[in-house]
């Protein structure tokens, strides 16, 4: 697993812990070394990587970086209410089955090579679960993004494809990973995963970032934004996650808002450009009220 | 940690696996999941990092240990206290739990705080003879605040069975009603090569009915005295024959005890719950309660096929505005709100108390629960 990335010109980006965290910010996504040791771990005991949080901290970028730290192919798999192994695993081309079977009317295979010849990998259209044992490089970054959305069933059938990262289609049998992709899962925690999931699960919890770390995101994320208007906004959004919202702001909001602000020319986050900015950190009519009602000054007044 | 400095670490490795062990075993002895596999995941996460630095062990060991948020924030408490006290401290404090993390308080009897004729509930009833019929039919229309003592061991195995008997014809329900179709493609392809590849016979495709998820708001304040012995015996009941359910109780502040009522004895439920709520018998503020559910634990237990099922008398000391509010918010989440209150069982009550004439615009069933026979009604509005 630790022959991952091959390219000797700059240091391994996995070696360790440390070349992670620099990894990381090199691409421009700031982490301590909590989760950097867990994303470590994760690679090589090799075990998948379960990161929950609220909404807009990050979970999902996660996996992209380091996707692109590695140089590998990201697989996402984006879950949902419903989600089916015909759109989580592999499903036949049923169209192009159906023209197969015209064609080959008049020719004189027997019936077993008509059926052998439908269902072969030219008709299979595969899903991201099984692209992810496909892949013949190297190990990919597989992402099955928030998997509390998926129903129980699927959270089942899921094991075991993570413990022994194989999957059996029927019509051509058992196929196996050649590389063991990382896997890394993210849930919203919209409802408790089943026990048995998280036993085999790493497990980190990210949380809202520090005055300092966000400003160092939103340095990382937002380089053109000034020193001065970025602490303005920083400090007004740390100030709003302790209101009593239904949806605090995340970071991506932070980021949004800056950017916002930037946009309409601010130089300073004012109570006007606060007042202008309120749809990037107020995602409901409730919390734009509650936002309104705790007065613009006094969040302002609070945070300076 | 002065005696243990990050060398005596890296150089002494047979003593850091025993005390990664040990620590394993610790933060399972204070609440945290997990066995053997957990434990040797610990161990070769410490091989791989090559440790020297306590930093990174905790790191490493929150990753492979934890598998929650709140196992998370206990473990920095755990973690603390295990590693950065003296070594003995550290070894004597492994085999017991830490009491200000667990949040339960030692006790050994079995009686429910606050329930004086809790005592009934001991194993020694559990030898007698099940009664028959007509003593069951009676049992299950006697009012719970009028129950003899010696009719509880009668009346818990009574609502056993009969929860049992619910669960079971709830399941066979379900399937009857597993209609609408589509055609199955893949299926259908399949059987048409032996026919040349036409479609003659179709395969279709039923939609799975998911069982409804059941989540108990149960009231223990001091009005609910009688009943709450009863209706902690019924939830119960109902966690041992349905896979989704979760139990709340609640007075002037929410306690999840869904943990405990999956235990396997109720006895054993019950010394626990006993220990887990401290609340029993004191004043009620529903309103206030379920804005704690609905912030705490609202986005991860309720869900569209959710069955929501408040067990209260409905004497709120809160606001009423309160409680409207949040009942619209639970209403919005769920399925069905139902309320049973034990009141209704008494011939001559209307919904009057304050807290109930304001909360009824926003519950779909609003039924008695002051014996077995209306509880078991429950059945018909899943």
């Amino acid at each position: 697993m630790s022959d991952a990335s091959p390219n000797s010109s700059v240091s391994n980006p996995i070696a360790d812990v440390n070349s992670l965290v620099r990894g990381f910010e090199r691409l421009g996504y700031v982490t301590g070394p909590g989760l950097a040791t867990a994303i470590y771990l994760g690679m090589q005991l090799p075990k998948p990587l379960l990161i929950e949080g609220h909404a807009g901290l990050g979970k999902t970028e996660v996996a992209k970086v380091l996707a692109s730290l590695l140089r590998t192919r990201l697989i996402r798999l984006q879950c949902y209410e419903g989600l089916d192994i015909s759109s989580a695993v592999y499903e036949w081309n049923y169209q192009k089955q159906l023209l197969a079977i015209k064609l080959q009317e008049k020719s004189d295979q027997t019936v077993e090579e008509k059926e052998k010849h439908i269902f072969s990998k030219e008709f299979l259209l595969e899903r991201p679960l099984l692209l992810s044992i496909l892949e013949q490089d190297a190990p990919p970054v597989l992402l099955i993004d928030e998997i509390d959305r998926a129903d129980e069933a699927f959270e089942a059938f899921l094991l075991e494809l993570l413990s022994d990262f194989q999957i059996t289609v029927p019509e051509l049998g058992t196929i196996k990973a050649r590389h063991i992709p990382y896997v890394i899962l993210t849930s919203n925690r919209s409802r408790e995963l089943s026990d048995a999931l998280k036993r085999r699960c790493l497990y980190h919890w990210i949380d809202y970032p520090s005055f300092e770390k966000e400003m160092k995101i939103v340095r990382a994320r937002l380089p053109r934004v000034e020193e001065e208007l970025a602490s303005q906004v920083v400090r007004v959004v740390q100030a709003v996650r302790h209101l009593d919202l239904t949806k605090p702001p995340g970071v991506a909001e932070t980021l949004d808002c800056a950017q916002a602000a930037v946009s309409l020319g601010k130089d300073r986050f004012d109570a006007e450009a606060f007042e202008q900015t309120l749809g990037c950190l107020a995602k409901s009519m409730e919390d734009v009220a509650s936002l309104r009602a705790a007065g613009i000054e006094k969040i302002l007044s609070q945070s300076n | 940690m002065e005696d243990l400095k990050p060398n005596a670490w890296a150089w002494q490795p047979d003593r850091l696996a025993g005390k990664i062990v040990a620590f394993c075993r610790f933060v399972r002895s204070n609440g945290l999941s997990g066995g053997m596999q957990r434990t040797l995941a610990a161990l070769e996460a410490a091989k791989l990092l090559g440790i020297t630095d306590r930093q990174t062990l905790g790191f490493a060991l929150r990753a492979v240990l934890c598998s929650s948020s709140e196992e998370w924030q206990t473990f920095e408490h755990l973690y603390r206290a295990f590693w950065f006290s003296q070594d003995d401290a550290a070894h004597t404090m492994a085999s017991k739990p830490v009491n200000a993390t667990s949040g339960r308080a030692r006790g050994d009897s079995l009686v429910l705080v606050g329930l004086d004729h809790g005592n009934a509930s001991s194993p020694r009833s559990e030898g007698k003879m099940v009664s028959g019929a007509s003593s069951q039919q009676r049992l299950k229309t006697v009012d719970f605040s009028e129950a003899q003592k010696t009719d509880l061991a009668d009346l818990e195995r009574l609502a056993l069975r009969l929860s049992h008997q619910m669960s079971a014809r709830l399941s066979r329900r379900l399937k009857i009603e597993d209609l609408g179709n589509h055609v199955d493609l893949r299926r259908s392809i399949r059987r048409s090569i032996s026919r040349g590849g036409d479609l003659i016979s179709l395969a279709f495709q039923h939609r799975k009915v998911q069982k409804k998820k059941l989540v108990i708001f149960l009231d223990i304040s001091g009005s609910m005295n009688l009943y709450s012995l009863y209706l902690v015996r019924f939830a119960y009941a109902l966690h041992k024959h349905f896979k989704r359910v979760h139990t709340f109780l609640f007075s002037t502040g929410v306690v999840d005890v869904s943990d405990v009522l999956r235990a396997r004895s109720l006895a054993d439920a019950l010394r626990k719950l006993s220990q887990r709520a401290t609340e029993w018998s004191s004043g009620t503020r529903i309103g206030g309660s379920l804005r704690q559910f609905n912030r705490a634990h609202g986005r991860r237990v309720l869900t569209r096929n959710t069955v929501f099922v408040i067990l209260s008398d409905g004497w709120d000391t809160g606001a009423p505005e309160l409680l409207t509010a949040e009942l619209q918010t639970t209403r919005q989440r769920v399925q069905k709100l139902v309320w049973l209150n034990p009141l209704l069982g008494l011939k001559k009550y209307q919904p009057i108390t304050r807290g109930m004439s304001a909360a009824l615009r926003y519950v779909d069933v609003f039924a008695s629960a002051h014996n077995l026979e209306s509880l078991l009604a429950l059945e018909t509005y899943l």
